[in-house]
């Protein structure tokens, strides 16, 4: 999946606000050395993902530019859920149970 | 901050209290001479482009104030606060938190009154003369298609939403001026109800029921799903006032119409605002996340296409 942001992107963000928010905030020495060391956990995550290759998008550009010139055959519509399902299994499993 | 010449003497004024701070808007929750204000003023970065100026919002705050609607008292504009424009209007007591209303055991009764009170308010929205704003944008489907694009990312289900909505358009009603943004979380309840309506930066003209279905959006019932208007109670009651009030007698088939584009909004709303973290706008792990949980609102705009039938 190529979405935005993408994994790495999001662990950035979180070591963005545990650095410049968080760790300012704690005077406790502990809680300063865990949350600098969870900080460098994070980092490893990062440079992981870095060293993976970018997914292909192709496909889904191209399902998005036949919709947008109104060829949308049968079946079109199920294709789609499909994908946003997989999506949400990642990003907010919690959220398909409303649906039943 | 200029209050003082605002209220035409020496005010008392207490330390200001940042409540929220964005790319394009601050709200400062400030006392003066004991009366409950809110400053809202320009943050530092550039205007977010599809939202009102300061100096507009303040023009449309005024305009619905005058005309009837609970909007909180405007009471100035402020040309220069510490060298950014802003303008102060009443601090409404009560809740604004969407998850807090739908549940709070004491607000079951504000939760009952809700939708019939919210109609009302909306039919005097409506009624506000647009010709007095002459700024206000009118928006359209080819707007959200222009933000989609802005984003550049594919996301075929906001696309099939999209063909949907051109090829199943309700006839057109004469714009109105529109809220924008009316649902619960925008508004402020107490205990009897509606307290004041809020968040006039998406003020535009157009079709009176993107209004009206615009709190039925999944998003906006904050878990309370099974409540299609915010989580609150039945659609039914808050559209039979408003049609007993407007004489507009909209119908069933517009609500759906227009709840299905509210979610196509909402699902590019996402997006854009994941753009304000990804392009360094505005750094936050929260925007940041809205990116993945658009996926949510795509999986609403699928169970919506499913239920009118669509291919």
């Amino acid at each position: 999946m190529s979405e935005r942001p993408t994994a790495q992107e999001l662990c950035e963000a979180i070591l963005e606000f545990l650095g410049g928010e968080i760790l300012p905030t704690l005077t406790d020495h502990r809680l300063r050395f865990r949350t600098l060391v969870a900080m460098n956990a994070l980092g490893i995550v990062y440079r992981e993902l870095a060293a993976l290759p970018v997914e292909d998008d192709a496909e889904l550009r191209e399902l998005a530019a036949k919709i947008r010139a109104g060829d949308v055959p049968a079946g079109t519509l199920d294709r789609v859920k499909a994908d946003v399902e997989a999506r949400l299994r990642v990003a907010s499993p919690q959220f398909l149970e409303t649906y039943r | 901050m200029g209050l003082s010449e605002l209220f035409g003497r020496e005010v008392e004024v207490t330390e200001p209290v940042l409540l929220a701070g964005g790319a394009s808007k601050e709200a400062w929750a400030v006392d003066a001479d004991g009366e409950k204000l809110i400053v809202r003023r320009a943050a530092a970065t550039v205007m977010h482009h599809h939202t009102l100026t300061l100096a507009h919002e303040f023009a449309v705050i005024e305009a619905a104030y005058a005309a009837g609607v609970k909007a909180p008292k405007p009471y100035g504009y402020l040309p220069d606060v510490a060298g950014r424009e802003a303008f102060a209007m009443a601090r409404l007591e009560g809740d604004t938190i969407g998850r807090r209303i739908v549940r709070k055991e004491e607000l079951a009764g504000a939760r009952e009154l809700l939708p019939v009170q919210l109609a009302e308010e909306l039919a005097k929205i409506h009624s506000i003369p647009g010709d007095a704003l002459p700024f206000l944008p009118e928006s359209s489907i080819d707007r959200m298609v222009a933000e989609l694009d802005e984003v550049g990312e594919p996301h075929p289900a906001i696309e099939l939403g999209l063909w949907w909505l051109r090829e199943n358009r309700p006839p057109l009603r004469p714009p109105v001026v529109n809220h924008g943004d009316y649902r619960i979380g925008n508004v402020v309840v107490g205990p009897q109800g509606l307290v004041g309506v809020l968040d006039w930066e998406f003020v535009h003209l157009d079709d009176p029921v993107r209004d009206l279905a615009f709190g039925m959006v999944r998003a906006w019932r904050f878990g309370a799903v099974e409540k299609r208007f915010g989580g609150v109670g039945d659609a039914a009651p808050f559209v039979e006032r408003y049609n007993e009030l407007t004489g507009r007698d909209v119908r069933p088939e517009e609500l759906d119409y227009w709840e299905l584009a509210g979610n196509v909004a909402w699902a590019v709303g996402c997006l854009t605002q994941a753009q304000r973290h990804l392009s360094g706008l505005d750094r936050s792990v929260e925007l940041a996340t809205l990116g993945r949980l658009g996926a949510e609102v795509e999986y609403e705009i699928c169970h919506l296409l499913e239920k009118v039938g669509a291919s």
